[in-house]
């Protein structure tokens, strides 16, 4: 179901006077499906959300939506949810809803009826006559939700969605967003939430400093970060534990968890298979729990970002003081 | 442009709705009726004494028509054959009439003016009233003064004046027709004869250059008006900039421009609030009305009401005061006497004066609101305005100053160059307009016009450019250095 392109940004760049946002940035999202748009603050993510809403315009490269360029008229089939997002305080919410609705485009009777659903969908549809200024954030973030899919947009772009919001209605949302999807809208979700990308995202690109850096399906990146270590918890001696095996591992980090308990991490080394690695503790000491590590995509994140700018800054510092350099690194 | 419909729309109703509308609109015509009352209150002239030369040219030889047809009523010969004013005769003691007789001694009224300063005999007048031989072709007769009379005073004096007019008239007419007794026998066409309007101007005896006091009244009215357009500018143009920070500081202007574009947010905001203002106008210009019309007639006072009626008690003047006993009297008196009335009322080009009013109300609007939204975009928040506000409402006071010392002389040559320039002609403009009663300034007010249509459409092309940038800029002290490189993006 995923193999169809709604969206696409081709070679994407744009310049301000003084710096390059977006260099060279090309993203492809599939049909209806949840791709997570990631970097640091000030890496470019807004900028692109912004082209892609036509707030601003690119400098070079283009914008795909539908097999044909974005133009005008698209804007009624995108739903955009701003990072810096609020609303009229002085006007009621159904008011102001229903304004926003025919600013994208609704006629009164559409805007009325989608508000109405997701109103009572949302179990909110007392707040109707409220003012905003009456309304909490988090209130204030459900109306912003509902304003932003009310006009049942094919593309969603949610920038920093969960922000503000509960973990109960941070849930909500998040399932919300899955129904979207799985009815066949396509979102594109910027966040800083890394648990939330690892549990809702379909593919992701992470940019950094107005580069892509990192893309692709979510499992195939993490597959690709996984370095072939392990958790091991076990009962028993820790000497006997470290002579059991003598070569092709090592030891990354070890915790006691009780008396004659331990937990450990190991990295498996050459050609050794956990499968031998087991076979020669097993008569050793007795294992309690085994598992693979899988990097959180948290780490993966942190990783990647460093890791480019480690490089870049090994760049610059090459022949200059080697003291500032590790310092650079720690 | 359905959609700038809706941006328009809700711009007017949220800001309709709004209690300070609301109250705005009924207690500033309720303060401006009070203001104009007193106004016109302040305008009714003070009852002072005043003793008043005569000089007739009328006939040379013996009594002038004034003091022939006036005389016999109020005033008596002394013993020595001296004319004097009898008191006792009068009506309106305040004001007595002493006649120049030197005029049978072949005195000019040159001669005249000399004496009225020199001579102790008549040290006591503060006013000649100069009738010209030809009174009758010309019906115009002057006034010099010491001291400006007050409207009060001039009424009264071509009140007697047409009075004795009409008298003479009257009594020319009888002789020549022999109707000398029939009174009833005077028809229509008699009447419209007899009946004179005549004219005083009154004249500074030093200066002898003569003051139309009403001229600076007009300016007064079109400066009324330019200070409805400063008022209006500046409370609305203030509001366009705080409704672009709100939508700035609430942060609903990246939703909104990801529906529209900032172009058409901004021209929405603006002409939505323009229609505010012209609601409050409308508003303004009917309860004004409605107030002022119902509480005059109870403030102004009877005192100024037929000063002179029925003073002679011939046939013609019981005919005028029976029409105006079906008019209400006090007023058709006030109109008279009352100068700011009488322009008001009787010599505004309205429908001119109103249609400029709309067009540089408008035109001014736009200007300053663009310019004001930019301000909007490129501040985080009403404090930050301070250093963009100021080259904005500088050239607007300026205007507002310059118009206060042009009501005196509205035809200065900076204040020429001001209704020309857009920034100040939306206020200078008006106040020149209607100085000159909208007469010979035609050319002059299209080219004003058609340049502050240009400047307004040039505004906006730079706000426009500032505002698509500035709304998505946020905690970033902006510097003029920064709007110019926003003009490039």
């Amino acid at each position: 179901m995923q193999n169809e392109i709604l969206f696409s940004a081709n070679n994407i760049v744009k310049r301000y006077a003084a710096h390059t946002a977006l260099d060279d940035v090309s993203i492809e999202v599939p049909k209806q499906s949840i791709f997570g748009l990631l970097g640091p603050n000030g890496a470019g993510k807004t900028s692109l959300i912004r082209i892609i809403n036509q707030i601003t315009a690119p400098d070079s490269g283009e914008v795909i939506i539908n097999g044909e360029k974005l133009k005008r008229e698209h804007i009624s089939i995108i739903g955009y949810l701003p990072e810096e997002r609020g609303l009229y305080k002085k006007m009621k919410v159904g008011e102001q809803a229903m304004y926003l609705a025919r600013l994208k485009g609704m006629s009164k009777n559409d805007a009325k009826t989608s508000l109405d659903y997701w109103f009572n969908k949302f179990e909110i549809a007392e707040w109707w006559n409220k003012k905003v200024e009456e309304l909490s954030k988090g209130m204030a973030q459900k109306i912003q939700f509902i304003t932003t899919v009310m006009h049942k947009p094919q593309l969603l772009i949610l920038d920093e969605p969960f922000s503000g919001f509960d973990p109960i209605n941070t849930n909500l949302v998040k399932n919300e967003i899955k129904n979207l999807r799985d009815e066949g809208a396509t979102v594109i979700l910027s966040t800083h939430n890394m648990g939330s990308v690892e549990e809702i995202c379909d593919d992701i690109a992470l940019i950094n400093k107005s580069k892509k850096i990192l893309g692709g399906k979510v499992a195939e990146i993490k597959e690709q970060f996984a370095q072939g270590q392990y958790n091991i918890e076990f009962k028993g001696n820790v000497v006997s534990f470290a002579n059991a095996v003598w070569g092709g591992w090592e030891l990354i980090e070890r915790t006691q968890i009780g008396k004659d308990h331990f937990a450990a991490t190991i990295k498996l080394l050459g050609n050794n298979t956990l499968n031998n690695y087991l076979k020669a503790l097993l008569d050793h000491v007795e294992i309690v729990n085994v598992n693979k590590v899988i990097p959180s995509m948290n780490e993966i994140f942190i990783e990647s970002v460093q890791q480019k700018t480690d490089q870049k800054e090994e760049l610059q510092v090459e022949n200059t003081n080697l003291t500032n350099n590790t310092d650079n690194n720690e | 442009m359905s959609k700038i419909g809706l941006i328009i729309g809700r711009e007017y109703s949220s800001r309709v709705k709004k209690k300070s509308f609301i109250v705005m609109t009924i207690l500033v015509p309720i303060l401006s009726a009070v203001f104009l009352i007193g106004a016109v209150y302040l305008g009714m002239p003070e009852d002072k004494d005043h003793k008043i030369l005569v000089v007739d040219e009328t006939e040379s030889a013996s009594l002038g028509i004034f003091q022939k047809q006036y005389i016999d009523l109020t005033v008596k010969k002394t013993a020595s054959g001296n004319i004097v004013d009898d008191p006792d005769a009068h009506l309106n003691t305040k004001y007595q009439f002493q006649y120049y007789d030197e005029i049978e001694n072949g005195k000019s009224a040159k001669q005249a003016k000399e004496d009225f300063m020199t001579n102790e005999k008549y040290k006591d007048c503060d006013l000649i009233l100069y009738i010209p031989a030809n009174i009758y072709a010309s019906n115009t007769a002057r006034l010099f003064y010491k001291e400006k009379p007050n409207s009060l005073v001039q009424t009264y004096i071509s009140l007697a004046l047409n009075e004795s007019l009409e008298l003479s008239k009257l009594n020319e007419k009888s002789i020549s027709d022999s109707l000398t007794s029939n009174e009833n026998a005077l028809t229509f066409q008699d009447y419209q004869d007899i009946k004179t309007k005549v004219n005083i101007a009154v004249i500074d005896y030093l200066d002898e250059t003569e003051k139309d006091d009403k001229s600076e009244i007009k300016a007064g009215i079109g400066f009324a008006f330019g200070l409805m357009i400063y008022m209006f500018i500046f409370m609305y143009g203030v509001q366009v900039m705080k409704g672009v920070i709100e939508e700035k500081t609430s942060r609903i202007v990246e939703v909104i421009i990801s529906s529209v574009k900032p172009f058409e947010l901004m021209m929405g905001k603006i002409i939505g609030i323009m229609f505010v203002g012209l609601t409050q106008l409308v508003m303004w210009v009917i309860l004004i009305g409605v107030f002022s019309t119902l509480v005059i007639p109870f403030v102004l006072p009877d005192k100024y009401s037929a000063a002179f009626q029925g003073s002679n008690p011939t046939e013609m003047i019981q005919t005028t005061s029976d029409v105006q006993a079906m008019m209400p009297t006090e007023q058709v008196a006030n109109i008279q006497d009352n100068p700011l009335l009488d322009v008001l009322l009787n010599e505004t080009p309205w429908i001119a004066m109103i249609l400029v009013f709309l067009f540089f109300f408008i035109g001014g609007y736009l200007l300053y609101g663009s310019l004001m939204a930019a301000i909007g975009a490129a501040v985080d928040s009403e404090t930050d305005t301070q250093q963009f506000m100021l080259p904005v409402t500088m050239p607007l006071i300026f205007a507002y100053i310059i118009s206060i010392m042009g009501i005196q002389d509205p035809d200065s040559a900076i204040m020429v160059w001001c209704s020309q320039i857009p920034f100040t002609s939306p206020i200078v403009m008006l106040v020149r307009f209607s100085a000159n009663g909208g007469e010979g300034m035609t050319l002059q007010l299209l080219l004003s016009m058609f340049l502050l249509i240009i400047t307004f459409i040039g505004t906006t092309w730079f706000a426009s450019k500032i505002y698509r940038t500035g709304i998505l800029m946020y905690g970033k002290k902006v510097t003029y250095k920064e709007l110019f490189k926003w003009l490039k993006y």
